[in-house]
């Protein structure tokens, strides 16, 4: 009973452990393409997947330039599901966004 | 010259709640284990307390890493870790809200939660989530002794503090 109890445990942490949060990768500085996975907008931060499968989290900065058909628009634009190409510079690990354009 | 930034920033006030539940948390876990050995009522309902506010502190907590993230997050170097320190941050805060919950069903005398296995469950979770806490608070170190997370780091010649 015990062995059955420690298994349940373990794999109960281990399910919540990926259940409570979402992995983020770091690529190399250059533009991608993919979706907006998610919007945290109090932080005004996103979430794209590119299309080869890959979590970029991108904090915006004041430099960031989010651009729709060429014209500047407000963070607020941005939604789930919406496709984006970035321009993003590598520092350390850390992700800068110099460029964010809404694609549809 | 740069200046001092004022002390109550956003990112503060998570070191400022941290400490709470990873004091009030370790405690209770180990009241919960005395309180196997020994019956007396001051180990089984004092964990019982401890827990109760370690688990509400512990939520504040997450509440002000969210926030601090969110600064955070644009000035250091691997965000990668704040990101492993908030996934783990989230799985601790469950597993010692399922332990009070068990906790709480067993100390109100629902009579199918009076059992041993239930209390077994209830120790084996705290025990898990007082490692995952530990390691929580490792990767906050880290980013804070490593990547001066949240730190104001003054000047080569500190000529803002004459």
């Amino acid at each position: 009973m015990k062995t059955t109890l420690l298994k349940t445990v373990v794999f109960s942490t281990i399910f919540l452990f990926f259940a409570c949060g979402e992995s983020t990768d770091v690529v190399e500085s250059g533009t991608y393409q993919g979706t907006i996975e998610e919007v945290e907008a109090d932080k005004t931060e996103i979430y794209v997947e590119t299309d080869d499968d890959k979590t970029l989290e991108l904090y915006f900065t004041e430099t960031t330039e989010l651009t729709r058909n060429g014209s500047v628009v407000e963070f607020s634009t941005l939604e789930e599901g919406m496709r984006v190409e970035v321009d993003v510079e590598k520092e350390g690990k850390r992700l800068n966004p110099l460029a964010v354009r809404v694609l549809e | 010259m740069q200046e001092i930034p004022e002390f109550w920033r956003t990112e503060v006030f998570h070191p400022l709640s941290v400490h709470f539940p990873i004091a009030l948390l370790v405690v209770a876990f180990l009241f919960k284990v005395v309180a196997l050995r020994f019956s007396r009522e001051v180990w089984e309902l004092g964990g019982t307390i401890l827990l109760i506010a370690g688990v509400i502190t512990l939520w504040i907590a997450i509440f002000t890493g969210d926030i601090a993230d969110g600064v955070v997050s644009r000035k250091i170097c691997d965000p990668t870790i704040l990101k492993d320190h908030e996934n783990l941050a989230w799985t601790t805060a469950w597993i010692f809200s399922g332990g009070l919950l068990l906790d709480l069903l067993r100390q109100l005398k629902y009579p199918v939660f009076r059992n041993i296995f239930t209390r077994l469950l209830m120790i084996l979770l705290l025990a898990i989530g007082t490692g995952t806490l530990g390691y929580t608070g490792h990767l906050g170190a880290t980013l804070v002794y490593q990547q001066a997370a949240g730190v104001y780091v003054p000047s080569g010649n500190c000529a803002e503090f004459e």
